[in-house]
């Protein structure tokens, strides 16, 4: 029986091998997935020690529990750097200071030269000894008036060792510095961000902090780890602390691999989605093929094949197939692993190369998987094969086909969980919004499975109805491939679902980004009063405070208000609080004022509607808070606002109170409003002046906002996209397969078509409509399913974050077409085929 | 390319035409003379008929003079035309315009209907047709009350008629058939080949059919008999036992 297998998948092969190309595309996505993030994990892993290669120590601040310093870490006294150095038992000492976003090396055009993306750090040269985490490539350490750049900066900027650079500083005075030498962050770059390093006391001077450092690695030479640590201990003031070098990459690494972890996990998503696709492909290769050898397996079993040889058969064909297609994926997912890798190490600037890291389980997890996918789909074709019937040797014609009452119970038994579990999502009793979304997610896999059976009943006049307006223009042609894409509804049915699910997905998120977008318009419309403002549109860094002060004292000016963001106590939990210049807050935004007023005294918060109502506040409710530096108070609700468009947080304070008790006054947001009637453009000049000595900061009106966040929003879009488009490609595949298939199937009809005076080319035509047809029904499906999908996700997302739902009439259109396309290449081959048959070999084919 | 018309001898017109047809498959040790150098005339409004045993080539020269294959060497002509010179596109136009196939089974596509099926050549050309024509042959062949029935819907005879009616509504210049009848039984042969004979003598139509089949050979004015790729013999007004004997003849 073995052989007979063999010799089945050797007869079909080129049939099988269309239906591999769909399980080797999910397989390699997720052996792709698995290698990248393995060796992604390894590679920084590598980093984060050769960056604290020598380091046995760290003395650091205790991370406490509310921080306002945003991205920086806590600076504590450089005094405690001179008690460690003091003591007998270490070896080498160095003091560190860094800071994202302060300075920038000009080009000489005035230019700011920064990567697109990657930050730009500031820091102090902390080598050249054991502990030092940067490598010295050429040159000299900079000591004073002078500055140590990374290779990429240097070469982006065209500078040499010796030459005066201009360097852009926070205080918006930019200064000249001698390159004194060019450094790597430990070994192989940092992913393309820029390293800035000046002595320490000249970082100090340039973030105006003082005296301060936030870190201090420790070299103990002969000294043990633990003796070091025990000896440091006792010297250090409150607050402070010291960990091992061990511990210190640990976390390290424990906090890259989160974000690998999140990472793959992405990308496996994507990859089940394409596996899921493949099913459909997978199933429907199989359907038709048993199908075609109905013949063969009725003389099997009129030989004596008993129904569970014959399903045996099929179920090993299907194990073979998996095998090949799990080998081929895993091979072809490390090949676009370590394409990426390259990709990354030499595109994206510099990334850090090292060795793929092929693990046992992805091995086993990506053979497994091919395998499970492969037989499951194959599984009712096994079923619908052990049935046919002896007699069916002798008797000419098709496939029995299954009753429609049958599709209906079994379709709707697989639809209607689906949808309720949709609706649950949407409308249920749900906590959380991860939850609601799953409930969705499994609604519609369920739901996609049901219309995929449920379709088979309405394909055929679907695919009737799609195709009258082609016969109309086409001629016979288009008549007979209408025919031909209604013949056999339950085929039409499982090729157009393959491309229903990936429009669906694409559809879907199309819907939620235009619906993010019209959400967001809507607010800014009533949100944003400011004529222009100001932030760091790069990462949302936050910026020095004296930005505000300094657009302020401009005469073009009317109102400046800038925003803070400070980590505070609220009630017991810690939350991230708006600090507001009250005077001129609501000039510039406009917050929804519910209840109350907006200028908040230095007792007052605000508590946006949503919270207050949670937690049953009103005007007047007494709040207890606690700020960084311990100061605890009970602050009024003296406003209840609804608006969170440009206030982020829940909870607002006067920027006056919070201003007192963070370590670093650091504001996100400035907006600015220009007296009635000036001339905005030679105002913003002016304001522009004072911003270009912070090039991290962008200037924005609110048109250019919403140009900006739309862009964004669309950049997200295209990746997503991105990932989907393989669902896409995976069902362009199956297409090609049922074409070919239906091809195969039909070479008397074509014989005897081309025999009457069919020309070749009215035979493409007759395919490539017939896959038109075909695929439009599919897409027509996927774009209803699709806004089914978006909708309910838009409902079970909270309004604060969208409360719209936006239809994007115009992309829709673009799918429909997209479809249209993918059928037309993908009739491009069987099409081919077809019209070379050779009439006389065609019309005598059995 | 159109070939000036032949010059007419005996003010005999003839429908199809071959010159020294011969056909050679493969080459070297393993070739094959299906046809060897035949030369032959199909004369408009007659009915005639081809056999010889298996391999004796008659398959192969009425694919030739159908268009529906290439000879090796020499010359197929319908009408006038010289099939050597027309392309894919132009010999497929021929086949859709001036030739009639009648297939021994699987005549019909399925998905279309009775009506559908004998327009089907025209529609595949420019769509004009003679409609009232249609429908008489139509109603000649019987198949009047079933124009809208599928072919799925029909017996092997009925499907065969459609065949006939689709071969003969274009008004081709010759009609071919390949063992038309060679599916059905006696009694719905004889109706085909009824309709076929009545063709002939009624419209005039040009019809040559292979057969191998004495009773149905005897429907024809003539038949040829082929051996070894070379036209052997040929008999008039054949009747089904002249044309056994000679097959026996042939034999020794």
């Amino acid at each position: 029986m073995f052989k007979l297998v063999v010799r089945g998948i050797r007869a079909n092969l080129g049939r099988l091998l269309l239906t591999l190309i769909s399980v080797v595309l999910g397989v390699a996505f997720v052996s792709g997935s698995f290698v990248l993030a393995d060796s992604l994990r390894s590679i920084f892993d590598g980093v984060s020690e050769d960056i604290f290669a020598g380091v046995d120590a760290q003395v650091r601040a205790i991370e406490p529990e509310l921080n306002s310093s945003g991205e920086n870490e806590i600076r504590f006294d450089e005094s405690v750097v001179d008690a460690v150095r003091a003591l007998p038992e270490v070896e080498a000492v160095e003091g560190g200071l860094f800071a994202f976003e302060q300075t920038y090396s000009l080009l000489d055009d005035g230019e700011v030269n920064r990567p697109l993306g990657p930050p730009v750090f500031t820091a102090s040269w902390d080598g050249p000894s054991a502990v030092s985490s940067f490598t010295l490539v050429d040159g000299a350490p900079p000591i004073g008036q002078q500055v140590a750049l990374d290779l990429a900066q240097v070469n982006a900027g065209e500078f040499a060792i010796g030459d005066q650079i201009s360097m852009s500083l926070p205080t918006g005075e930019p200064e000249d510095f001698e390159l004194s030498g060019i450094i790597d962050f430990g070994e192989g770059g940092a992913g393309g961000a820029y390293f800035n390093l000046f002595d320490l006391d000249t970082v100090q001077r340039i973030l105006e902090s003082g005296d301060v450092v936030d870190s201090i690695v420790v070299n103990g030479g002969s000294t043990s780890v633990d003796d070091l640590l025990a000896a440091i201990e006792p010297v250090l003031p409150e607050g402070i602390e010291v960990v091992s070098g061990e511990t210190v990459i640990g976390e390290q690494q424990a906090e890259f691999g989160e974000f690998i972890n999140i990472f793959g996990n992405i990308l496996l998503g994507f990859a089940v989605v394409v596996l899921f696709v493949s099913t459909f492909i997978i199933y429907n290769t199989f359907a038709i093929l048993v199908g075609q050898r109905t013949k063969q397996l009725g003389l099997l079993r009129s030989i004596g094949a008993s129904g569970t040889q014959i399903r045996l058969m099929v179920l090993i064909e299907a194990v073979i197939i998996g095998l090949i297609a799990s080998v081929v994926g895993l091979f072809g997912g490390i090949g676009v692993a370590w394409a990426l890798k390259q990709l990354f190490s030499t595109g994206g600037g510099s990334f850090p190369d090292g060795p793929l890291e092929i693990r046992m389980r992805t091995v086993i997890v990506v053979v497994i998987v091919g395998l499970i996918v492969t037989v499951l789909s194959a599984i009712i074709p096994a079923f619908r094969a052990s049935r046919v019937s002896p007699l069916e040797a002798v008797r000419d014609g098709g496939q029995k086909e299954r009753s429609m009452t049958f599709r209906l119970v079994s379709g709707s038994i697989v639809l209607i969980p689906g949808l309720v579990l949709l609706v649950l999502g949407m409308f249920g009793d749900i906590d959380g919004t991860a939850a609601r979304l799953g409930a969705i997610g499994f609604g519609a896999a369920l739901s996609f499975i049901g219309v995929s059976m449920l379709s088979a009943l309405f394909a055929g006049r679907a695919a009737g109805t799609l195709g009258a307006p082609v016969e109309a223009t086409r001629g016979i042609n288009g008549r007979l491939a209408r025919d031909n894409a209604s013949r056999n509804p339950q085929r039409t049915a499982a090729t157009a679902t393959a491309l229903m699910i990936g429009l669906a997905l694409i559809t879907g998120v199309a819907v939620l980004t235009a619906s993010l977008l019209a959400t967001f318009d809507d607010l800014l419309e009533d949100a944003l009063t400011a004529d222009l403002f100001v932030y760091e549109a790069n990462q949302g860094l936050d910026f020095s405070s004296s930005v505000a002060e300094q657009l302020d004292a401009l005469p073009e000016t009317d109102n400046v208000a800038g925003f803070a963001r400070v980590e505070m106590l609220v009630d017991g939990e810690v939350e991230v609080v708006t600090g507001f210049d009250t005077a001129t807050g609501t000039e510039v935004i406009n917050p929804g004022v519910v209840d109350g007023s907006a200028d908040l005294s230095l007792e007052g918060i605000a508590v946006f509607e949503e919270t207050a109502t949670e937690r049953g506040w009103g005007l007047g409710t007494a709040v207890p808070v606690e700020f960084e530096d311990g100061f605890a108070t009970d602050l009024t609700v003296e406003l209840i606002f609804d608006d969170r468009s440009i206030v982020e947080n829940a909870f607002i304070v006067n920027r006056e109170l919070s201003r007192q008790h963070v370590q670093i006054d650091d504001i996100s947001f400035v907006g600015v409003t220009f007296p009635e009637g000036a001339d905005v453009e030679a105002s913003r000049v002016k304001v522009e002046e004072i911003t270009g000595a912070f090039p991290q900061l962008t200037v924005q009106d609110n048109t250019e906002f919403q140009e900006e966040v739309e862009s964004q929003v669309g950049q997200l879009q295209i990746i997503i996209n991105g990932l989907l488009v393989l669902c896409l490609v995976v069902a362009f595949f199956g297409i090609v397969n049922t074409m070919a298939l239906s091809v195969l199937e039909r070479t008397r009809e074509i014989g005897l078509l081309r025999a009457v005076g069919m020309t070749r080319n009215q035979l493409k035509s007759t395919i490539r409509w017939e896959a038109v047809i075909v695929s439009i029904f599919g897409a027509l499906l996927g774009i209803l399913m699709g806004l089914l999908l978006g909708w309910a996700a838009v409902v079970a997302i909270p309004d604060s974050f969208i409360s719209k739902v936006g239809i994007p009439w115009g992309s829709l259109v673009i799918y429909l077409v997209v479809g249209g396309i993918i059928g037309v290449i993908a009739a491009y081959f069987p099409a081919q085929r077809a019209s070379k048959l050779n009439v006389l070999d065609a019309i005598s084919h059995s | 390319m159109t070939v000036t018309p032949e010059p007419v001898e005996n003010a005999v017109r003839w429908a199809a035409r071959a010159d020294r047809a011969s056909k050679i498959y493969g080459s070297g040790d393993t070739e094959v003379h299906a046809l060897r150098e035949v030369s032959v005339g199909f004369e408009a409004g007659r009915f005639t008929a081809i056999m010889g045993p298996s391999g004796s080539g008659k398959s192969t020269l009425m694919h030739c003079m159908a268009g529906l294959d290439r000879l090796t060497t020499g010359s197929a002509f319908i009408g006038g035309t010289d099939l050597g010179t027309l392309n894919d596109k132009a010999l497929t136009k021929m086949r859709r315009e001036q030739v009639g196939f009648i297939f021994q089974s699987f005549n019909l596509v399925p998905t279309l209907n009775v009506r559908e099926n004998v327009t089907l050549p025209s529609d595949l050309g420019d769509g004009k047709i003679d409609g009232a024509w249609v429908d008489e042959v139509i109603e000649t062949v019987g198949l009047g009350d079933r124009v809208t029935h599928r072919p799925n819907e029909l017996s092997g005879g009925q499907q065969q008629r459609v065949a006939v009616a689709r071969a003969l509504a274009t008004r081709p210049e010759i009609v071919f058939g390949d063992e038309p009848t060679g599916n059905l039984d006696s009694k719905t042969s004889a109706e085909i080949l009824d309709f076929m004979r009545r063709a002939v003598q009624e419209l005039g139509q040009t019809i040559v059919m292979v057969t191998h089949d004495p009773v149905t050979a005897s429907y024809s004015d003539r038949v040829l008999f082929l051996a070894d790729g070379e036209i052997v013999k040929q008999m008039e007004n054949p009747t089904a036992d002249s044309v056994l004997d000679t097959i026996k003849n042939l034999g020794d």
